[in-house]
């Protein structure tokens, strides 16, 4: 219910919280943000054997646990309070939405107890040159010949596709857009990293040539499929973006209590108390709204499509808030490359565009409550 | 457990009801009034020797309902506005005289319009810098001094009131807290016309004013514990509106129907299309309802035990959902909006709703204020410079507006 927590949920909460600490510290982001594959196998693994998270809001019958979004939610907040370096965002929320949205049986009981135990990383590669994230934007074609179905063509902005062993590719056929699982080591595929803004959330080109590929649902039924993805995952989003901004916050006001100029703790001047005031109004609402929408996420109800955009539009400003005042208050230190501030800069940055930016979102939202 | 409060309240509603059979004859008198307040029915929730029962609020329920069933008023009151506000303080700070002098006609009906004189033209942010006097002079307190910004003072009948009897400690260890009737010698009350051209506060000016020694609520010089009391009913009986917003027209959640409002007047305006007022009310559209939805997870850290920081936050977001949704009501009624004739209703609340905004902002401490204590309760950092601390009173740089020539 929306404004409390289980007992459960509050537990969860604490171990995911207490496991990160420990495998996501700023040393291990930092090491793997530079390396290509951006994540640590061991960890990924370990995370959902023993811990149990990739599974955790995947139905029993397909491997999972069968939790819901507000689990996951607050999975996901603590990840992003930790810039956990690792395919989640894309497995999970992306990749195991579409299949368990896609109503293909077959289709989810290969890949989803393979996300759920940890041995395959999964992504959606919908966006194209032009980074749109409607379906006008999806153009690649895909046809039909007497072997089966081949892609042809490129996507971008594709969140981990350098590492994915399964990219479910949005494509256009003659009855409309439909989805397709492609095995990146199948012929015709070419992968190459994007130099990113943030480079905790790793980006890929991935490119078609006659590659085959496998119809997932319904031919021409991928455009509602979508739609609904794209909701679950703002509204995911938003609950990880919320998190960053809370770190950010907190980073702030520790340094605030702790660096002194003119003979004080510079957390004693007003205009620095004030902005401090006014980032904290932010993150709480910010994480008001998270809620709200994992709520409606969770069950499934019609006010999802309205909460999500209002949650990702508010989030989004929320944590480019939260980071831009970090470094503004950490003062010089706050733009090197040795304080973490920038890191959470980029995060911030980088969440703010993925999925569609506040402006996008609150036209949606306009339009989404009837204006 | 359950079982043996359930037979409790069954207990209770048997003795109201008996009582009220042998009481209540359908008339509703000073002499019913005051059967009433001494059977303890009034205050259900006050203590025994404070004309209460030493109830719950649950019970106090029960009591106030059985009175409904038959028709009788005046039970349960003591959760209205200046009974509790006036009542709270001086059940847990006043003497016994006081007590008996005060709380049955607070109770009774017979005091129901009181005024606060707490702020003052030297000392608004800085409450506790206030310079009206009160010296002792056998066994009354001789007051002097200037009060600001009192609702309701030109009809109250009795006052709450703030003032220094000690000049040779720090500002909070030398204020003291009486509780005064209004219409003594030397208490002039003159309306403040205000931005909006209209007199809802005053200006009290108190002169020689002799009030007696028993008005004094709690200990001499411990008035700013007293103060604290008082400020959380008043806090309390304000609302804080948590988790307001009601559903809309057809059972709609109000994450659809939040800005009715505004999408009205925009269409009102031919505006509905355009860009930038779409993204203005939408943001706004926004701001309500996390305001509202951090005032439910207030609500529900509170019930689960334990304060809640949220609650802070609410009056601080409010001010800028305010400001923001009537200054774009103003852009949107366009130039009727440079008139400010009653006789245009619509434009003219716009106007008017447009400055009234600053009460929110300003009134109950500026935003600037609570961003002070938002800062320093809730994340922790320290208070800034304060020259006035430690200091006695006497030898601090007094509250006020520096005039140009510096005297």
């Amino acid at each position: 219910m929306f404004g409390s927590f289980t007992e459960d949920q509050l537990q969860l909460r604490e171990l995911v919280r207490d496991y990160l600490r420990d495998k996501s510290p700023e040393s291990e982001v930092r090491r793997l943000m530079a390396t290509d594959e951006g994540y640590d196998p061991a960890v990924w693994t370990q995370m959902a054997r023993e811990v149990g998270l990739q599974g955790l809001a995947i139905p029993e019958q397909y491997g999972g646990q069968g939790a819901g979004w507000t689990e996951l939610g607050i999975v996901l907040e603590e990840m992003g309070r930790a810039l956990l370096c690792a395919p989640f965002f894309s497995t999970v929320v992306l990749a195991a939405t579409t299949l368990l949205e896609s109503g293909d049986e077959e289709a989810k009981q290969q890949y989803l107890p393979a996300i759920a135990d940890g041995s395959l990383i999964a992504t959606v590669a919908l966006t194209e040159e032009d980074g749109r994230w409607d379906d006008s934007g999806i153009t690649v074609p895909a046809t039909h010949t007497p072997d089966g179905w081949t892609l042809s063509g490129a996507k971008h902005f594709v969140l981990d596709g350098l590492t994915a062993n399964l990219v479910i590719v949005p494509a256009r056929t003659a009855s409309g857009i439909s989805l397709f699982a492609v095995d990146p080591a199948a012929a015709g595929v070419t992968r190459r990293p994007s130099i990113t803004l943030d480079e905790t959330r790793k980006l890929a080109v991935v490119e078609f040539d006659t590659t085959p590929a496998r119809l997932i649902g319904a031919e021409g039924g991928g455009g509602p499929v979508l739609r609904r993805v794209l909701n679950f995952a703002a509204v995911a989003l938003a609950a990880e973006q919320t998190g960053g901004a809370q770190a950010a916050l907190d980073m702030s006001v520790e340094y605030l209590k702790t660096r002194v100029q003119f003979g004080q703790v510079i957390g004693a001047f007003q205009a620095l108390k004030h902005m401090a005031a006014d980032v904290l109004i932010e993150v709480e609402s910010a994480r008001s709204a998270a809620y709200y929408a994992l709520e409606a996420a969770a069950q499934d109800n019609d006010e999802l499509p309205v909460a999500a955009s209002l949650a990702k539009a508010y989030c989004s400003e929320a944590f480019v808030t939260a980071a831009h005042q970090n470094i503004q208050f950490h003062g010089g230190m706050g733009f090197t490359w040795e304080v973490p501030a920038h890191l959470y800069y980029k995060r911030a940055r980088s969440s703010e565009v993925f999925l569609g930016d506040a402006f996008a979102h609150r036209e949606a939202l306009a339009q989404r409550i009837g204006v | 457990m359950t079982i043996e409060q359930e037979r409790a309240t069954g207990e209770l509603a048997d003795e109201v009801r008996a009582w009220l059979a042998a009481n209540w004859h359908g008339t509703d008198d000073a002499d019913w009034r005051r059967r009433v307040v001494e059977a303890g029915w009034a205050a259900p929730t006050w203590p025994r020797d404070a004309f209460g029962r030493g109830l719950s609020r649950a019970d106090a329920k029960t009591v106030a309902a059985e009175f409904a069933a038959v028709g009788a008023p005046g039970a349960a009151v003591e959760t209205r506005a200046f009974t509790a506000l006036a009542g709270n303080t001086i059940v847990e700070f006043g003497s016994p005289e006081l007590k008996r002098d005060i709380l049955p006609k607070l109770l009774s009906g017979e005091l129901t319009r009181g005024c606060l004189l707490y702020s003052e033209p030297g000392n608004g942010s800085d409450l506790a810098g206030l310079q009206t006097r009160a010296e002792r002079d056998g066994d009354v307190f001789v007051v002097n001094g200037q009060k600001i910004w009192t609702t309701g003072g030109h009809e109250a009948q009795f006052a709450l009131l703030l003032a220094r009897t000690n000049w040779d400690v720090p500002k909070h260890a030398g204020i003291s807290f009486f509780i005064i009737p209004m219409d003594l010698p030397g208490i002039e009350v003159r309306p403040i016309k205000q931005m909006t051209g209209e007199s809802d506060f005053n200006e009290v000016f108190l002169t020689d004013v002799r009030i007696p020694a028993g008005t004094l609520v709690g200990e001499l010089n411990d008035g700013w514990r007293v103060l604290q009391t008082a400020l959380k009913e008043e806090r309390r009986t304000m609302g804080f509106e948590l988790g307001a917003r009601a559903q809309g027209e057809g059972g709609r959640a109000p994450i659809f129907t939040a800005s009715d409002d505004l999408i009205e007047a925009a269409r009102a305006a031919g505006k509905l299309g355009d860009e930038a007022v779409r993204q203005n009310i939408m943001r706004i559209h926004s701001w309500r309802l996390v305001n509202d939805w951090n005032a439910v997870r207030a609500k529900k850290e509170i019930e689960a035990g334990g304060g809640s920081s949220l609650a802070s936050l609410g009056k601080l977001a409010n001010s800028r959902i305010l400001h923001e949704s009537w200054a774009l009501k103003f852009r949107l009624i366009g130039a009727r909006g440079m008139l400010y004739d009653p006789a245009d209703k619509a434009a003219y609340e716009v106007d008017h709703q447009m400055m009234w905004s600053f009460i929110n902002s300003i009134g109950g401490g500026t935003d600037q204020i609570q961003r002070n204590i938002i800062s320093e309760r809730i994340l922790g950092l320290p208070k800034g410079y304060e020259p006035d601390r430690g200091v006695p009173f006497r030898d601090v740089r007094k509250g006020g507006t520096a005039r140009p020539d510096g005297k």
